[in-house]
């Protein structure tokens, strides 16, 4: 029963920095920018916030700070990709590499290899519920997690609502579907493109925040290991629909759990868990591109 | 077509960005001496750079105290374009004495592209290789006489972590007491160690063998079985998920996770802050990191080998020296730390006790260097033998 609790434990915290950037990313997705800088974003969001943290010791200056300054690098994202109309992939790569060697660069002057925080402890930032804390499985769900993760799972159904009911995810969705008609309606296309990634570059700089300041009060580099291009994947795979793409997040985070959870019992063969997400993306994108080209012809030859 | 051109414009950017870093040459700083012998030493930093408070900064106070004693000429490199490149540029420039601590000899040693081996192409200057021994062919013998190689008996100091290990996790309630700490007591489970690793290696499991084989050691002594938690595949960058892994050792039981994992270690630390339990750490004196939190560091001294080869050039002696130079635990130039931090978290109660136990460490330290005590190598490829460590179970 333990071994139960931990795993489910842990695949809540293993899923909500890559549920926050899929639920930010699908926006960008679905207005056709795809934000491939959301690896650098989250990267942003974990140095910006553990390092003034560090120097003022003031939570509301570090999570402030770290968001304004993602949301700096989403508008230049945005200013290059939209504006200049200039290739983003090639410019999500950039940010990709400049916001690590930017990191790098500042430990290094700092002579450090890490930054620690020593004033405040993880136990701070975890909020237990009452009476369900103590319930089996369902406590360990729902309770002892820190806030952005709680924020992750509620985004999913606030990025919903967002992306079906609103105004605002209706004109997304048509710049991405159809610019021109959009134009031709008199949107401002341009405008909703830039909403959707820094909404995107939000969400990230949260998942950046939750992974280094809320949970381990230190950055190291390179911390967010692959989770942004993870999050893409899961993105595809989902459609940039935002529940089916959170649900590949969450199957990350549970193989991440298991591999982590059973290396107790199994020792490092618990490892193959790891490679299982990647299996099931690779033969779901392969199949929903199968299904997708299997009667399209075009000047009467098929694919 | 259109993405075509853009591809192929970046393309071209790129390339031109490479030939300008290139041009460049890499971060370099340089300090010279005050005349002395006229000796001229380059340091080539691994990709952690020449702060990183450990492998390559203890490495460069090497070379400090060189330069402080025999007027020295050294200088740092951070190899932005490679290792190969960074090798030929300072063997062009005079450098008689050259330290790799990147792990990437294949250019020196055999050549890459066509091209004669750098060892070769430079007979005059003394290439040195840290942690491994890559000059020898495939009959293992050796192949440039200008090649000295410089490995590190981890082992042993991994064996003296893993007897502190168990000395520790049995009288750990009488030596830190359980306000601050919280550990799983003996009877519960605490019996158990954690080991991570970044990758699955020889340079890896060195450390573990070395650390089963101490936790047994003293085991046997107190006639208690302990079980040992291993990950290989840690990776050494991805320190979030190796907290949770440490987090896991800790809740089944563990009091004391050892990580060589890079960054990852640093992770597995802060989870034994938030557990109230120990952690050990690799490479450098790491131990003040998580104050209280770390029980030792196990350390690779890159100073000595520095020290010692510049002084056996000083003396005349480096071509006389073997080719492959072994650093053992009775060098210093591995050991773990002297235990200062952790001897500040120890409470009254538990300061006879403490030190009873520094000093059957010592006492391990010195079996080990007389050689009543030989520990498993793996990096020499020597195999580990389970049968030996009846008091571990390995999970």
């Amino acid at each position: 029963m333990a071994l139960l609790n931990s795993i489910l434990y842990d695949t809540v915290y293993h899923s909500a920095p890559i549920i926050l950037c899929v639920i930010g990313g699908i926006f960008a997705y679905k207005a056709n920018v795809l934000n491939i800088a959301l690896e650098g974003m989250m990267l942003n969001g974990a140095f910006v916030s553990v390092l003034v943290m560090y120097f003022t010791g003031n939570i509301f200056l570090a999570l402030s700070s770290a968001i304004l300054t993602t949301l700096i690098w989403g508008l230049i994202f945005s200013y290059f990709g939209v504006s200049g109309s200039g290739n983003v992939i090639v410019i999500g790569l950039g940010i990709n590499f400049i916001v690590p060697a930017i990191a790098k660069f500042t430990l290094n002057m700092m002579g450090v290899s890490n930054i620690s925080l020593q004033n405040i402890s993880v136990s701070d930032f975890k909020i237990h519920i009452p009476i369900i804390d103590s319930i089996d499985i369902v406590g360990s769900i729902l309770s002892g997690h820190t806030f952005i993760t709680y924020l992750a799972f509620i985004g999913i159904i606030i990025m919903s609502v967002i992306m079906y009911q609103t105004k605002f995810g209706i004109y997304v969705r048509v710049v991405g579907e159809n610019e021109e008609a959009a134009i031709s309606l008199g949107l401002k296309t341009k405008l909703y493109k830039y909403l959707a990634i820094l909404l995107g570059a939000l969400c990230a700089g949260l998942a950046g925040i939750n992974l280094s300041l809320e949970r381990m009060c230190m950055y190291t580099n390179d911390m967010t290991a692959g989770r942004g291009f993870i999050a893409i994947a899961a993105i595809y795979c989902g459609g940039g629909k935002p529940l089916e793409s959170s649900l590949y997040a969450i199957l990350f985070g549970i193989s991440r759990a298991l591999a982590v959870n059973l290396s107790i019992n199994a020792g490092p063969m618990a490892g193959i868990f790891d490679t299982i997400p990647y299996i099931i993306m690779v033969s779901v994108l392969a199949t929903v591109s199968y299904m997708k080209f299997k009667n399209v012809r075009v000047r009467g030859y098929t694919f | 077509m259109r993405k075509l051109r853009f591809v192929s414009a970046a393309m071209a950017m790129m390339m031109v960005a490479g030939t300008l870093v290139g041009c460049s040459g890499g971060n370099e700083s340089q300090k010279s001496g005050s005349g002395g012998k006229n000796l001229k030493v380059a340091i080539i930093c691994s990709a952690a750079g020449q702060n990183d408070n450990g492998y390559n900064q203890t490495a460069i106070e090497g070379a400090k105290k060189a330069e402080k004693d025999f007027g020295i000429e050294y200088k740092v490199v951070e190899p932005t374009t490679g290792v190969p490149k960074a090798l030929e540029s300072l063997a062009d420039d005079g450098y008689q004495i050259i330290f790799n601590l990147e792990y990437d000899f294949e250019a020196l040693i055999n050549g890459t592209g066509g091209a004669d081996a750098i060892a070769k192409m430079y007979p005059d200057t003394t290439f040195i290789c840290m942690n491994d021994n890559p000059n020898k062919d495939s009959e293992g013998k050796q192949i440039h006489d200008n090649v000295i190689s410089v490995l590190f008996d981890v082992h042993e100091s991994s064996f003296v972590a893993g007897a502190l290990t168990t000395l520790v996790n049995e009288n750990a309630k009488e030596l830190f007491g359980d306000t601050e700490y919280k550990f799983t007591s003996p009877e519960n489970g605490g019996r158990s160690v954690g080991f991570i690793g970044g990758t699955n290696s020889n340079g890896i499991t060195v450390f573990s063998y070395g650390y089963i084989e101490g936790i047994n050691y003293e085991a046997e002594k107190f006639g208690v079985n302990y079980d040992y938690y291993s990950k290989y595949d840690a990776g050494f960058a991805d320190s979030a998920t190796g907290s949770t892994v440490a987090g896991t050792y800790y809740n089944q039981g563990a009091n004391v996770v050892f990580a060589v994992a890079g960054a990852v270690g640093d992770g597995v630390a802060s989870k034994a802050k938030e557990e109230g339990k120990l952690a050990i750490q690799v490479d450098a004196n790491k131990d003040a990191q998580q104050p209280g939190y770390i029980l030792t560091s196990v350390m690779k001294n890159t100073d000595v080998p520095v020290y010692e080869i510049i002084k056996a050039s000083i003396e005349g002696k480096l071509d006389s020296m073997d080719r492959v130079q072994t650093y053992s635990l009775a060098s210093g130039a591995t050991s773990i730390t002297d235990l200062a931090e952790i001897s500040k978290h120890v409470q009254d109660s538990g300061k006879e006790k403490w030190e009873e136990i520094k000093a059957e460490v010592k006492d391990v330290e010195s079996k080990i260097a007389d050689g009543t005590i030989k520990v498993t190598n793996a990096q020499n490829g020597e195999e580990f033998d389970q049968s030996k460590c009846p008091n571990v179970k390995i999970k």
